[in-house]
């Protein structure tokens, strides 16, 4: 990382133009992807990733500009560049950086460059050998353990110069499962924001079991029916529906142009009276977690949605000022390859007062998703979808029979009120948000919710 | 850096051959927002990655610090790894090959801030003037990419090519009453003096204007077109299916049907990294082995599969030339390059003739998450119009499209021959198909 000395000299120089305002973002990473086929290692890639991200603010205009070389020369040309685009001023700025210390609240046991690749391999040996004992029918287990450990620096021409380290642990294995010519998958994907520990509560055994289940399942599953009905989404990752429908309307990246359907709602009723939702970035050691966000800022927990008001957008920087709103401490990227952005963390829609069995009570035909994927959305016209990986039909109450092959669709600002009613237990997923500012890892979560009424994508017509 | 030290000094502990894989990148990107530029990025990244075989075993590594202290800590962890790894499928650092290479002329010019500020401009005002429904002009991005890719090796090969792209985009916003809607077009900006901003703000307004007042349909099975943006996308969602990585592992749905009827007879599909109507040609891999045309299905029927040396390797076969990394700090993969459908004899305006009454998907959603690539089995939200008598009726939104991937492929009635190369490596004609479950109100 850059001496404190030399920051504040390239700081200077930034500011000896037309910026109001200039931050340097430097990233130390180090990633290692491990991959088993049934038993076997395939690859091993390590990547070793080093940059400077500078950027320069003039009101409303942003400029900014990275490079992998550190040198003098090079970072004085982009400096100059960006200044260029700016606009040059002389004016003697006198920029003094102050360190920021702070408690870490994502501490690490077990870093895993301090761990051998043949402890490393014997994870996910576990986890493949339990996957293919559940059942003969598993016939391939594919298996990923990725780590990372990402250094940043951050300071800027308010004389802030703060430091986070965040640490990634996750195993992704997928069991395909296989009879005559039916050949179907399952998987599962945990992670969190701490070290190898990670494996102390979240069993490698337990995760080759799960991707296993999910495969044998939907080896019996029957075709998804379509149409609009009912549907009780389970928790953990079934917090996607939230992420898709409401939490990325939610960031500034699209509410401070006015292209969010929730754009001027702040305070107003958007969901039913049943849901709260939060985005929270201190929660320690989970996997969305930073100490800072990607401008120094110390990272919180906000009130997104409170008994179906609007309660606080998600905001960074920049988009800050088109609001004429603070920071809401939102601000990410992937890595000094991209401007950050208002995006989320850890978001999840808060415990409500239902038992899990009355989200079934009187529900005639409908769907449980007991285990969701991906989505996307389309924040100005709030239609967004998500992949069901398990799923269930419901009939008179009741979880009758698998089903497979469906997806869900809607508007964010509509499917919010009927969200009808919400359980107990909140738990959380892990997965990767791709945005403006690149792909990120968030969290997303609920505890088990009924929505009254949704379209379901299926194959099967009645 | 100094290749030959770090070659040398591989060499010295125990790799049997060494490659270095540089990639330069140089980007610029201008962003415009109420008529102001509002981002200016401006970036040079140098890639490296390392690939070396070690006791028969490869190990790979990406860095972007190529200078010599970091040479022994990066050469000792190759090792460690070659070490931990099981599979004796290590693909191969190649000896210089050659091949009848293929050239493509580069049109790019670059424009200066200036003509992006006054292009930019008069595009905004353009789309403004357009029709009074369109009330925002949500995104105007220009952005222009200079690469240079080098492969040297301890073998003496030597590769060494560039590619240059620019393009602009465009994001518009419409509105009639509540409701909105929008769409985005992304164009190559070859000379900025001949860009016809008319047709380009024309193209992006048109599309979001068509989808005002469009209102889902009863769930059934309909006839549809996927038109050929949406076909390109579904295909490239589909096209690890040709893997012969996933297939020697026994996890492509296409294991064990070499020679088999996949497709309907009308569908013919091509590989060809050289073909100069793509917006970028290799002449060779990412492993230095030289690309060739392939046909990988013909009429119907699954003939070749794509390899990588590690690939082709497990399967006891050749490489194809297809050994492609995402980035150069990923590791080398199977991957298509420049692989189209052929397109067939009919124009769009027949395809719809021909289909009569039914559905023409205009674009998918979620494409990341909403396909099974086991069972190839998909569930997409999807966006178009009704088609009666043959002509344009209402449009469409918020409805799904599901099916099995390779029974849709088998009952394709017609292929459109409105293939169009963009800035995608994959492309397709718009197809019509038998039927299609749809999920509605």
């Amino acid at each position: 990382m850059l001496e404190k000395k030399k920051l504040e000299e390239y700081l200077n120089r930034c500011m000896d133009s037309n910026a109001d305002f200039a931050e340097i973002y430097e990233e130390k990473e180090l990633s290692e992807t491990i991959n088993m086929l049934n038993g076997s290692v395939e690859n091993i890639f390590t990547k070793n990733t080093f940059g400077v991200g500078i950027r320069l603010y003039k009101g409303l205009q942003a400029v900014y500009g990275y490079a992998n070389e550190t040198d003098d020369e090079t970072l004085i040309d982009l400096i100059d560049d960006l200044r260029d685009a700016l606009g040059k001023e002389e004016k003697s700025s006198d920029v003094t950086l102050e360190r920021v210390e702070y408690e870490n609240r994502h501490p690490v046991r077990i870093r895993f460059d301090e761990v051998s690749l043949a402890d490393k391999t014997d994870l996910l040996k576990r986890a493949n050998d339990a996957a293919k004992a559940v059942d003969e029918r598993i016939v391939k287990v594919d298996g990923t353990l990725l780590n990372v450990r990402q250094e940043v620096q951050i300071s800027n021409s308010e004389g802030k110069l703060i430091s986070d380290t965040r640490v990634r642990t996750r195993m992704m294995v997928t069991a395909y499962s296989q009879e005559g010519n039916n050949f179907q998958s399952g998987k599962d994907t945990p992670g969190g924001g701490m070290g190898l520990e990670f494996f102390e509560t979240t069993k490698p055994e337990d995760i080759g079991k799960e991707a296993a289940r999910v495969a044998l399942v939907n080896l019996v599953a029957k075709d998804c029916p379509s149409g609009k009905m009912p549907v009780v989404i389970d928790s953990g990752f079934g917090g996607v529906i939230f992420h898709e429908a409401c939490g990325h309307a939610l960031e500034a990246t699209s509410v401070a142009k006015n292209q969010s359907v929730f754009s001027g709602k702040f305070g107003q009723k958007i969901a039913s009276d049943v849901v709260s939702a939060v985005d929270d970035g201190t929660i320690p050691n989970a996997w969305g977690s930073q100490n800072i966000d990607d401008e120094g800022n110390f990272q919180k927990r906000r009130v997104l949605i409170k008994d179906g008001i609007l309660t606080s957008y998600m905001i960074d920087r920049l988009n800050g000022r088109r609001m004429h709103e603070e920071s809401t401490s939102s601000s990410r990227r992937e890595s000094y390859m991209y401007e950050p952005t208002s995006r989320m963390s850890n978001t999840f829609i808060c415990e409500g007062n239902s038992e899990f069995e009355e989200l079934f009570e009187g529900i005639e035909k409908g769907l449980y998703a007991a285990k969701m994927g991906g989505g996307s959305v389309n924040p100005q016209t709030g239609e967004f979808n998500f992949a069901v990986l398990e799923g269930y039909m419901i009939e008179n109450g009741k979880i009758t029979y698998p089903v497979k092959g469906a997806s869900l669709i809607g508007k964010g600002n509509e499917i919010l009120f009927n969200i009808e009613k919400v359980g107990k237990t909140v738990r959380r997923g892990q997965g990767m948000c791709g945005s403006m500012s690149g792909s990120i890892p968030t969290d997303v979560g609920q505890p088990p919710i009924k929505v009254s009424s949704i379209i379901v994508g299926g194959t099967a017509n009645e | 850096m100094n290749k030959q030290k770090w070659i040398d000094y591989a060499l010295s502990k125990g790799f049997d051959s060494f490659e270095i894989y540089q990639n330069n990148l140089e980007e610029k990107n201008i962003t415009y927002y109420q008529r102001e530029m509002e981002s200016y990025v401006k970036s040079h990244v140098l890639g490296i990655a390392l690939r070396g075989l070690y006791q028969g075993k490869m190990a790979s590594i990406s860095t972007e610090d190529g200078s010599d202290e970091n040479m022994e800590k990066l050469i000792a962890t190759m090792i460690e790894q070659a070490q931990a790894t099981t599979s004796s499928d290590s693909g191969v650092i190649l000896e210089p090959m050659t091949t009848e290479e293929a050239t493509k002329e580069n049109r790019f010019i670059r424009p200066d801030a200036s003509s992006i500020d006054k292009t930019f401009k008069e595009i905004e005002d353009k789309f403004y003037a357009y029709d009074e429904r369109v009330f925002q002009v949500t995104d105007l991005f220009y952005t222009e990419q200079a690469s240079v890719r080098e492969i040297s090796n301890s073998r003496e090969m030597h590769v060494k090519d560039a590619s240059q792209v620019q393009a602009v985009i465009a994001g518009v916003a419409v509105k009639e009453g509540d409701e909105i809607k929008n769409s985005f077009n992304v164009e190559l900006l070859y000379d900025v003096n001949e860009f016809d901003t008319d047709a380009f703000v024309k193209k992006a307004a048109d599309k979001a204007l068509n989808k005002l007042h469009a209102t889902s349909i009863p769930s059934g099975t309909y006839p549809v077109v996927i038109e050929k943006d949406a076909m390109t996308s579904l295909f490239t969602a589909f096209s690890g299916i040709f893997s012969g990585d996933l297939i020697g592992k026994g996890i492509s749905p296409l294991k064990d049907k070499l020679n088999e009827k996949i497709f309907a007879d009308n569908i013919t599909v091509i590989d060809d990294p050289k073909n100069t109507d793509a917006l970028v040609i290799c002449n060779y891999d990412d492993e230095g082995y030289p690309t060739s045309r392939k046909t990988l299905v013909d009429q119907g029927v699954f003939k070749v599969m794509l390899h990588s040396t590690s690939s082709a390797m497990r399967m006891q076969m050749e490489s194809t030339g297809n050994g492609f990394k995402q980035g150069y700090d990923s590791p080398v993969g199977v991957r298509p390059k420049n692989c189209c459908i052929v397109p067939g004899e009919k124009s769009f305006d027949e395809l719809l003739e021909e289909m009569n009454e039914g559905l023409v998907i205009e674009g998918f959603q979620g494409l990341h998450a909403g396909i099974n690539m086991a069972s190839t089995n998909f569930s997409l939200q999807c966006s178009g119009y009704y088609v009666k008598d043959g002509k344009r009726d209402k449009s469409v939104t918020l409805i799904t499209a599901a099916a099995n991937f390779l029974e849709l492929m088998k009952d394709a009635k017609a292929v459109g021959n409105d293939l169009e190369w963009k800035t995608e490596t994959i492309a397709c004609p718009s197809i019509l198909f038998k039927g299609i479950a749809i999920s509605g109100e």
